[in-house]
């Protein structure tokens, strides 16, 4: 057996004390080759933990219980897995200036997302999502820059009045629940007089973190700003941080509410669809990837509007969101930390390389035999219109398709957008070892880290072959008009 | 006369001694001064620590007698007043050791620790005062003990801001005296007594009482700067930081604030005083003042100017607690009594490091000073986050527990100030924040002094990493026994049970 509570403690606590290597100056370097250690604790809480147990520490703030159930084991072994890969990078990535202040704040984001991951009672869940957003402040700004410095304006005015909503949704529920932890919120949240109020109050504050439409704006300002190691933990990990937020507190599986299905299948489609246009139009890699990661965020909005419609498959569906979550966010990590790669000098290396960094691109869009393609089928058999009772449930299968094209379109502008902007030349250890564990946990380690039980159990890799020609299409189609599109460029010069 | 009930008259006696010999030492006697005020300060920290305890215990410690026929000096120590008492000794002993770092080489410093103790004789008094006699004799001890400390620098304006604040406070001291004596007249010496005195008083007592409470708000508002009483607190801010500190953590304003809770708690008593309408009227005074304070602090570029509006808004947060007439609100109102008073002092000790060593007064040129100094700005930041009610911290402590409170009674209104106080907190507060760590230095410091291999001095250095350090363990210990939290559970799990 797997003692559990120490480690979970110590997945807290480790990156917590780590900045006491902050003390001195001179203790900065060391402090860089100690970043990738701070999320191993948790990365074996997730590996190994078994399920379903609490750590109780009653003396903190109003009563703490710490632990993983299977949805969190999910997004804790995303957040440790992601954290400790850019965590290399960042080895290989940061300069000396103001090192020791980037490595606080690396630290203490880190601590924040592990922490929110294992927390289930309400105080401690709000504290560490707080630390998140105020510690990932100084992620966002730190290069300096003028645009660092105003897209960390939107972002901590936006992340503020979205923990506003957060606690008034959260003082609400609580005081219905008559209890401070989590698993009593969804329960009490669905019998209230003013459920929709408390609903619209936690969808609002942590779609704020998630990216929904019109809560979005500081994302693809703060995203690509941050230094790439940031930015790949940032869209990568913490962004799923809001949608944990929903999942743990929302009355899934208690009431079903088609109403509310509709509206988010609405607002999912147009994060999904209009992120992705606006991503389209941009020049940047990593604002492409901002915007890619609002349309991905989108398709993961409608398993939401699912779950919340239909309650008898909101156990099915969080399973799928789970792989969603893991398979996306593995994949943009290494999407993320490819735009600071130089490619190298010779012909066959140089297509090497462009190939491992359109792979995770291409498992995004549903590519046969990646990571994609198994959350695209999942994702596919839990949204079939038949079995969920709300209106715009019929519209799901060609949302996804139209989402897959989406996405497809979205990866060849990264891609055009990063040949332009790309270097030659050599990468340091820590670039190489970092972005080749991403991009090989993202493609391969994949298929053997432990699912999400909830999950149906198939034959994936006999299903892909079956579905070949479902999954591939998409993506032809898009590649068929990224082409078109390319011509048309290529003429106008 | 036992050792139980001298045990309040020591406590008071520690400072009122100490600062008679202080008086008395020569001006050059550093040593020997400094020696008598961290003595002073230490046992007493011992002898409340141990009335803590008893009073946990559920033992009581209380000293009487009549001062003059029909009125009665008591001195009582109860879990309410050990609440005050405990928050003062502990900042005395810290804003003692920051104001010898401060004030070295500077003239008149056997003055200023005279009235320094004097001023915490008086806090303590106010704390352990078991009559609203007793109380008033105190309150206006430490309108005459704070003016020196004041108007200490001499300056015009110090002395102007000196002559607004004894206009003020005198004025309200004088509401008071009328509204404590037309209750005497009223209804005779009332003692405080958990639960207070008119739950189901005679109604045609109401309106003279309703009256009365007016004008005991009124002057005790003037200390605890509720809007429009308020306008003596921005511009003592010109006192020395020490002064400042413990001027809006624990003295004036707390004991303004401290004696609204005796009279709202157990002199009226909150059934009663909530029967009689009282409470609604003081809720929305509360609510105007916490936003207009805020609102202020946003336009302010003096840095101590804008801590003082702050301080305006969150002691209003304690009134508005009191207006919840439920437990939970209650609690997070007296619980913020111990937070706001923590992160105020932090604050201000804060301001007074970056004055006293970069020279730097306004916000704009607190650009890059994270970097020189460090410990300072870590503790300011804690200290900008807890008032903003980021949790872990305490402020976030208070705030879940008001907003429960106001949830648990229906006074949904409450949440939204809260919220929209936070998100100003936030406004004026973040951005200093921003300067201190990712601002590049653009300028030499105005007036730069080193100290060594520390950022400051020492003396200096310390009580702020301190008071941020206890701020954090309020906040996240806040379910132990003997936090403040626990502490206010207590005193108001006491409070209902009569």
């Amino acid at each position: 057996m797997f003692a559990s509570a120490p480690f979970v403690l110590l997945a807290v606590l480790l990156p917590l004390v780590s900045v006491l290597l902050a003390l001195r100056t001179s203790w900065q370097q060391a402090y860089r080759y100690c970043l990738p250690i701070l999320p191993m604790p948790a990365l074996l809480v997730g590996l190994l933990a078994g399920s379903d147990w609490g750590l109780e520490l009653p003396g903190l703030l109003l009563g703490g219980l710490w632990g993983v159930d299977e949805l969190r084991r999910v997004f804790l072994l995303l957040t440790a897995a992601l954290w400790l890969t850019c965590g290399v990078f960042a080895i290989g990535y940061l300069k000396d200036h103001n090192l020791r202040r980037f490595c606080v704040f690396w630290a203490l984001t880190l601590a924040g997302n592990l922490g929110l991951v294992m927390a289930q009672d309400v105080a401690s869940f709000y504290s560490f999502f707080a630390l998140m957003t105020f510690a990932g402040y100084g992620l966002v700004v730190h290069e300096g820059t003028e645009q660092a410095n105003r897209a960390g304006r939107v972002y901590l005015a936006m992340a503020v009045v979205g923990e506003m909503a957060i606690l008034a949704g959260l003082l609400m529920a609580v005081q219905l629940a008559g209890s401070g932890l989590l698993m009593d919120l969804p329960a009490a949240i669905a019998v209230a007089d003013r459920r929709w109020l408390i609903m619209l109050l936690l969808l609002a504050g942590f779609g704020v973190k998630a990216g929904l439409p019109l809560l979005h704006f500081w994302l693809p300002l703060a995203h690509p700003v941050a230094p790439t190691p940031a930015s790949a933990v940032l869209s990568g990990a913490m962004i799923k941080a809001g949608l944990l937020g929903w999942l743990v507190t929302l009355p899934f599986g208690e009431v079903s509410l088609p109403a509310w299905g509709d509206a988010l299948v609405m607002v999912g489609a147009v994060g999904a669809l209009g992120g992705a246009a606006l991503g389209l139009l941009q020049a940047r890699p990593k604002a492409v990837l901002a915007y890619s990661s609002i349309s991905q965020m989108g398709l993961m909005t409608l398993m939401v509007a699912a779950a919340l419609a239909s309650s008898e498959h909101s156990v099915v569906i969080f399973a799928v969101v789970a792989l969603y979550v893991l398979h996306h966010g593995l994949a943009k990590g290494s999407l993320f930390l490819s735009t600071a790669m130089a490619l190298p000098p010779g012909r066959w290396q140089r297509w090497a390389m462009w190939l491992f960094i359109a792979l995770p691109g291409l498992a995004l869009a549903g590519l046969p035999f990646t990571s994609g393609a198994m959350a695209k089928l999942a994702m596919k058999d839990v949204l079939k219109p038949s079995g969920l009772g709300f209106t715009l449930a019929a519209y799901l299968p060609a949302l996804m398709t139209a989402g897959a094209i989406a996405t497809m379109l979205l990866i060849w502008r990264f891609l055009w957008a990063f040949g332009a902007d790309a270097r030659t030349g050599t990468n340091s250890p820590g670039l190489w070892l970092g972005w080749a564990s991403a991009t090989v946990s993202s493609l391969l380690l994949f298929w053997w880290l432990p699912l999400p039980p909830g999950l149906p159990v198939k034959p994936w890799f006999a299903v892909m072959q079956a579905q070949a020609w479902s999954l591939l299409w998409p993506v032809l189609v898009a590649t068929l008009l990224a082409g078109v599109a390319w011509q048309i460029a290529q003429r106008r010069k | 006369m036992t050792l139980s009930t001298l045990m309040p008259v020591f406590a008071l006696l520690t400072s009122l001694l100490a600062s008679v010999v202080i008086f008395a030492l020569p001006e050059r006697g550093y040593r020997l001064r400094t020696v008598i005020n961290l003595a002073a300060a230490g046992l007493k920290i011992v002898l409340v620590g141990v009335m803590i305890w008893g009073v946990a215990q559920g033992r009581e410690y209380e000293f009487a007698f009549n001062m003059v026929p029909s009125a009665e000096f008591v001195l009582r120590a109860d879990a309410l007043s050990m609440l005050f008492a405990g928050l003062s000794a502990l900042l005395w002993l810290l804003t003692t050791i920051y104001a010898v770092g401060y004030l070295e080489d500077s003239p008149n410093r056997s003055r200023f620790f005279g009235f320094f103790s004097l001023c915490v004789a008086s806090t303590m008094g106010i704390a352990l005062a078991g009559n609203l006699f007793t109380f008033f004799l105190f309150y206006e001890m430490l309108t005459l003990s704070t003016y020196p400390l004041v108007v200490h620098r001499g300056t015009p304006k110090a002395l102007r801001a000196g002559r607004n604040y004894l206009v003020y406070t005198l004025t309200g001291g004088a509401v008071l005296l009328l509204a404590i004596a037309w209750l005497h007249g009223l209804v005779g010496d009332l003692r405080f007594q958990e639960g207070g005195h008119f739950a189901g008083v005679d109604p045609s007592l109401h309106g003279p009482l309703t009256i009365i409470f007016v004008l005991l708000i009124t002057g005790l508002g003037v200390k605890a700067a509720l809007v429009p009483l308020h306008g003596w607190l921005p511009q003592a801010m010109v006192a020395p930081a020490p002064v400042s500190a413990l001027l809006h953590a624990v003295a004036v304003v707390k004991a303004g604030a401290f004696g609204i809770i005796r009279v709202v708690f157990e002199v009226y008593g909150l059934e009663a005083a909530e029967a009689m309408g009282l409470l609604t009227g003081l809720a929305l005074v509360a609510a105007f003042t916490i936003i207009y304070g805020s609102t202020r602090a946003l336009y302010q570029i003096d840095l101590k100017r804008r801590l003082a509006f702050s301080t305006i808004s969150q002691v209003a947060y304690i009134v508005l607690g009191l207006c919840l007439f439920g437990p939970l609100g209650v609690t997070g109102g007296l619980v913020h009594l111990v937070h706001q008073g923590i992160m105020k002092i932090t604050l201000f000790f804060c301001a007074g490091n970056y004055a006293e060593t970069l020279g730097v007064h306004r916000i704009d040129e607190l650009d890059g000073a994270g970097k020189r100094m460090p410990g300072t700005s870590v503790a300011f930041t804690l200290g900008a986050f807890g008032m903003i009610g980021a949790p872990p911290l305490a402020g976030f402590i208070t705030k879940w527990t008001m907003g429960s409170g106001a949830l648990a009674v229906g006074m949904d209104w409450v949440v939204a100030v809260l919220v929209l106080s936070s998100l100003l907190n936030a406004a004026y507060f973040l951005p200093i924040v921003h300067r201190l760590w990712f601002a590049e230095q653009h300028q030499a410091w105005p007036h730069e002094r080193r100290w060594g291999r520390l950022e400051t001095s020492a003396w200096l250095l310390w009580p702020p990493l301190i008071t941020a350090v206890l701020m954090v363990l309020a906040g996240i210990l806040a379910n132990v026994p003997f936090s403040p939290l626990s502490w206010v559970e207590l005193i108001v799990a006491r409070e209902a049970a009569l």
